[in-house]
């Protein structure tokens, strides 16, 4: 640009172009070398720009895929100095682990006379009572347009007053009628209510407690606990009809949850994952795994995988690889931990709780489930007894909540995991590629490179292609992804409508087919072919990329799980969608789109699993799906329904 | 011509009677409980509660700037004790009010920038405040900083009309609200003795005479010690000056806003304090007089980049003081082909107002992150309106140069 004849009038712009070629005189001018810098970077950025964005989104897929290698892993470490795991002597004896065997017969005579929730919630009542202790039952139902699960039942609970503190703070032992086998399939946790009574009955005698210890019995699985905790707290739920508490404790810092379904237990497996993503602190884990192999001598798992190593675990389902591959350690440790990480991101994705501890989360409690895997032995109460008064005394030990930034994790194995900074920047790095993508739509949307016939291109000899500025249709392409998301809300009403769950095999299909006239119709409306305006597709595909990649680097703080899921399903998708050559390619292209926005209503138990969650315990995974997700992915579907003129 | 202004003016009615009827809308949603107490909407200096909870204490004969809770002016004190309904429905309604007066001052100084009755730009401009989130969501939380910004619209709708004393009545009651609106004192004196018309294409010496602002000036120091009187007279002292100027100042309240000096403070060493308070109230000064000098040619266009300057470095600044700089910068669209970044301020503006109410939740709800996270999303709001501020004075000067010619390139020197 500097070798340009002079301006034709002597303006401002003139003189100033006229300044800076006197200063060309001079050897080294500061600002034309800047300039020429600056567009030397700007043509090697936008020629590569395609090659980076592929490059972005390589790396954060295969940051994926190596989530679950050993590299990127750590050895776990408590970080809160004042828990001090496993510095006490336990006095959990043979003479306790008989009373918690009394009081399973007498629970198992119950569930054989098949009493109802309140005999039961009445005899653990009177049972606490014996011992000394205040207790009393809470009855609960909840209202749903899902009557296909009894959600009403009794609560029982007792508070041991703290004999050394100001009874300011609290510690929650609970146990939930229904074990979380089968996520609550009705397999009963008798042996983890007997846990409970007969630690109540253990624990009165000490009078180390600084903080108070409240016992809970819930009933069902989660439900139960979700009433009594709200109650508790004094949320107001319009849908739950619950007995106010009679008896008053302090704040709950933490809670442990104990799953005993089955007559012995091999391991003691962590189950941690709470409502809408939310993870403990993770030093209450590590200090109850430290415990449960120091003092209690049990091997701990992530959930109830058995390492592969172990005698009882599973044969290998590696049977795909070829078979020196299958019998390599590496290899088996790899898809260990992949499956670990796996039902982790089912969990935490869908903001289920994969236990009735991840209920304790919304109110800023930590909390995790000690869950008995079921095995013909060797371990049984005594050794759970153990662990459980020497995990309580290191939660006595609590000074202030459990803090530090020890909430962002994944567990891989029990004795290792992953920090934040080695798993965050697989979703960020698909993040960044969409939103480059997106930025490079709209700046393709500004500039159209064939040259309008009636200039001549000839006058400027040094670019061989001229550039012309169009025009941006904004505000049509926001109009349009206002009404998606609209749409969206509709979806989502539709979907929570009791019409909508009692026939879902025959309304799926319709809202599917609901969902995809809306590009279809959207493609109808004509559009003016002028040279002087942006292709409107290519303007929507710069929003919509832009707001995909904004959505999921934000949620990645929230809930990594969700973030890596989206980073899956929209990273490629809508980075691909474009305009085809054949109206019949560009409407199987949007079917495709629409499936991949609203596959989701056939899978008919996730969906109605989902809604329940949504319902009761305000999980907003549906509402997710329904607002943000589904919409995005139709944007991009009306991206396919245009073709190249 | 004369039935295609009526149509102009028809359109103009119902698009502004739409957007009128759908803030009601909002405001009888009842949403108000629920964000009254959220800190990105109000601050100590502008909530609800604490402004209720003041007219409480006067009403029972409790002076209320002796508890060091109350930090709202006298005037307020005054104004709400009369009209402040008892209802929540009532006060959505009042607050809403506000905005709509605001947004007809915005069009009104539209108006006379352009120096015609009406265009067709008009619903463009009413709609940029009153469909603004940053605008509509303080309102919703009943925050006074609403008010605040009716009133600063006024000002400079009074200043571009050229009626002096309205506007500098409006800009001394202002004061009393928020110190920090001194800023906006010289650019409105300035306009009231030029004119709000357009000159940033054609950039000319000042050519009113400077030494009519002296008369200006007076008028507004007989304003501002009338109305300090009238507060010192319905406190029944002096106490009210460092509760609420003082506040300004000296910081003594450091709950998280969206500003920049809360964690500053929290994190500094006593002895530091004074010094950096210092620093801060200057630096918001600083930028005064450099503005008004290089835009002498169009103050109003120097009143709206102080309005940036306050909304991101102000002390106690909510959602609504960047809402108001975004707003105003629909009355300019002349440069609005000059800016050079407008998608990626944007995009910035996305990711904060996402960032910001997610990290404060994560802080102190459920615990999870802590302070610094929210310091780091309120970092990214500000890089935001710092980079709208600075795309703003780039495309103000840069619209002087005309049209880039082909092959000739615009450089900063």
């Amino acid at each position: 640009m500097e070798n340009n004849p002079p301006p034709p009038n002597p303006s401002l712009l003139g003189s100033i172009i006229l300044r800076l070629r006197e200063r060309l005189g001079v050897n080294g001018n500061v600002s034309i070398t800047r300039l020429q810098r600056r567009r030397a970077f700007v043509s090697m950025f936008t020629r590569h720009l395609s090659r980076l964005i592929a490059v972005l989104l390589v790396l954060g897929y295969f940051w994926l895929l190596a989530l679950p290698s050993s590299f990127l892993g750590r050895w776990v470490y408590i970080d809160e100095n004042a828990l001090q795991p496993g510095q006490v002597s336990t006095y959990w004896n043979w003479g306790d682990v008989h009373a918690a065997d009394k009081y399973l017969e007498q629970l198992e005579y119950l569930r054989d006379s098949n009493a109802t929730s309140d005999q039961r919630a009445h005899f653990l009542m009177s049972e606490f009572s014996k011992l000394g202790l205040s207790s009393a039952t809470q009855q609960y139902a909840f209202q749903s347009n899902m009557d296909y699960r009894n959600i009403a039942g009794t609560n029982t609970y007792a508070v041991l007053a703290s004999p050394r503190g100001p009874r300011s703070e609290a510690i929650v032992i609970s146990a939930s009628w229904l074990s979380r086998t089968g996520e609550g399939d009705g397999t009963l946790n008798l042996r983890g209510v007997s846990t409970v009574l007969a630690l109540a009955r253990f624990l009165r005698n000490y009078s180390l407690w600084a903080k108070d210890l409240i016992f809970v019995i819930s009933d069902g699985h989660l439900d139960g606990m979700h009433a009594w905790l709200n109650v508790y707290h004094g949320a107001q739920l319009s849908n739950l009809d619950a007995q106010p508490l009679e008896l008053a404790s302090g704040v709950i810092w933490t809670a442990l949850n104990i799953d005993y379904p089955g007559h012995s237990f091999s391991h003691l497996g962590l189950f941690f994952e709470g409502l809408n993503g939310r993870l403990p602190n993770q030093d209450l884990m590590n200090c109850v795994q430290h415990i449960a192999r120091g003092t209690g001598g049990v091997p701990v798992t992530v959930y109830d995988h058995l390492e592969w190593q172990d005698p009882a675990a599973s044969p290998s389902e590696l049977s795909f690889l070829p078979s020196p591959l299958r019998h390599s350690p590496e290899i088996k440790d790899f898809a260990h931990r992949a499956k670990t990480i796996a039902r982790h991101i089912g969990y935490q994705a869908r903001g289920r709780a994969s236990g009735v501890h991840g209920l304790y989360h919304q109110f800023r409690i930590d909390a995790i489930t000690v869950f008995a895997v079921p095995a013909t032995g060797p371990h049984g109460f005594h050794a759970l007894g153990r662990i459980v008064e020497s995990s309580l005394r290191t939660m006595n030990n609590l000074l202030e909540r459990l803090h530090a930034s020890f909430f962002f994790f994944i567990l891989t194995t029990p004795d290792r995991f992953m920090k934040i900074g080695s798993y965050l920047p697989s979703a960020i790095l698909v993040s960044i590629a969409m939103m480059f993508r997106g930025l490079r739509c709209w700046v393709d949307a500004r500039w159209c490179t064939d040259p309008p016939p009636i200039k001549k291109s000839d006058q400027s000899p040094q670019t061989n292609t001229s550039f012309t500025a169009r025009s941006r249709p904004v505000l049509p392409a926001m109009i349009v992804m206002l009404l998606t998301h609209l749409l969206g809300v509709v979806l989502f009403f539709a979907t929570r409508s009791s019409w909508f769950l009692n026939d879902q095999k025959l309304y799926a299909p319709a809202l599917a087919l609901a969902t995809l006239t809306v590009p279809l119709a959207l493609s109808q409306i004509p559009y003016p072919h002028d040279s002087k305006i942006a292709p409107f597709w290519l303007v929507l595909k710069a929003f919509n990329l832009c707001f995909a990649s904004t959505v999921i680097s934000i949620i990645t703080v929230l809930n990594f799980s969700l973030a890596a899921l989206l980073a899956v399903a929209l990273g490629l998708p809508l980075t691909l969608s474009s305009p085809s050559t054949s109206k019949l390619l560009s409407w199987l292209k949007c079917l495709l789109y629409v499936f991949l926005a609203s596959g989701w209503l056939f899978l008919y138990e996730e969906t109605r699993e989902a809604i329940w969650n949504w319902e009761i315990l305000s999980v907003w995974f549906a509402p997710f799906v329904c607002l943000i997700y589904t919409p995005l992915v139709i944007q991009a579907a009306i991206v396919c329904t245009w073709t190249y003129p | 011509m004369s039935t295609s202004k009526f149509l102009i003016a028809n359109k103009f009615d119902a698009a502004f009677s739409a957007l009128v009827a759908s803030r009601i809308a909002f405001a009888l949603f009842g949403l108000s409980n629920t964000l009254k107490h959220d800190q990105l909407l109000s601050t100590p200096l502008s909530s609800y509660t604490q402004l209720r909870e003041g007219i409480f204490l006067l009403r029972n004969g409790v002076d209320p700037y002796s508890g060091g809770t109350f930090r709202h002016s006298p005037l307020l004190l005054a104004l709400f004790s009369v009209i402040l309904p008892e209802s929540r429905t009532y006060a959505s309604l009042v607050w809403t009010i506000f905005d709509l007066v605001g947004a007809w001052a915005l069009v009104s100084t539209w108006r006379a920038r352009q120096n015609v009755q009406k265009t067709s730009r008009d619903k463009v401009v009413a709609a940029s405040y009153l469909l603004n989130p940053y605008v509509f969501l303080p309102t919703l939380a009943l925050s006074s900083s609403s008010l605040q910004s009716s009133l600063i619209l006024l000002s400079v709708k009074y200043a571009a009309e050229g009626r002096a004393s309205p506007s500098l009545l409006f800009l001394s009651v202002l004061l009393h609200i928020d110190l920090s609106t001194l800023v906006l004192l010289l650019p409105i004196l300035l306009l009231l003795i030029s004119d709000p018309h357009s000159h940033l294409a054609s950039p000319r010496p000042f050519s009113a005479n400077i030494r009519r602002i002296l008369p200006l000036f007076g008028e507004f120091i007989l304003y501002t010690t009338i109305l300090s009187t009238a507060s010192t007279i319905i406190v029944g002292g002096t106490q009210w000056i460092p509760q609420t100027w003082g506040a300004t100042l000296t910081l003594p309240d450091l709950t998280p806003n969206t500003g920049l000096w809360w964690y500053f403070f929290t994190e500094m060493f006593d002895h530091f304090r004074p010094f950096f308070l210092m620093v801060f109230s200057v630096h918001l000064l600083i930028y005064v007089v450099p503005m008004c000098i290089k835009f002498q040619y169009d103050p109003l266009y120097a009143i709206f980049l102080l309005l940036g300057v306050l909304g991101t470095f102000k002390a106690y600044p909510t959602l609504s003081d960047p809402g108001l700089f975004f707003s105003v910068l629909s009355i300019f669209p002349e440069v609005h082909p000059y800016l050079r970044h407008p998608i990626v301020t944007a995009l910035i503006h996305l990711h904060a107002a996402l960032l910001m109410p997610l990290f404060n939740h994560l802080w102190l709800n459920t615990g999870t992150g802590n302070a610094n996270f929210f310091y780091a999303s309120t970092l990214v709001f500000a890089c935001g309106n710092g980079a709208g501020l600075i795309d703003a004075v780039w495309a103000g000067l840069r619209i002087a140069i005309g049209k880039e010619t082909e092959g000739y390139v615009v450089v900063q020197e």
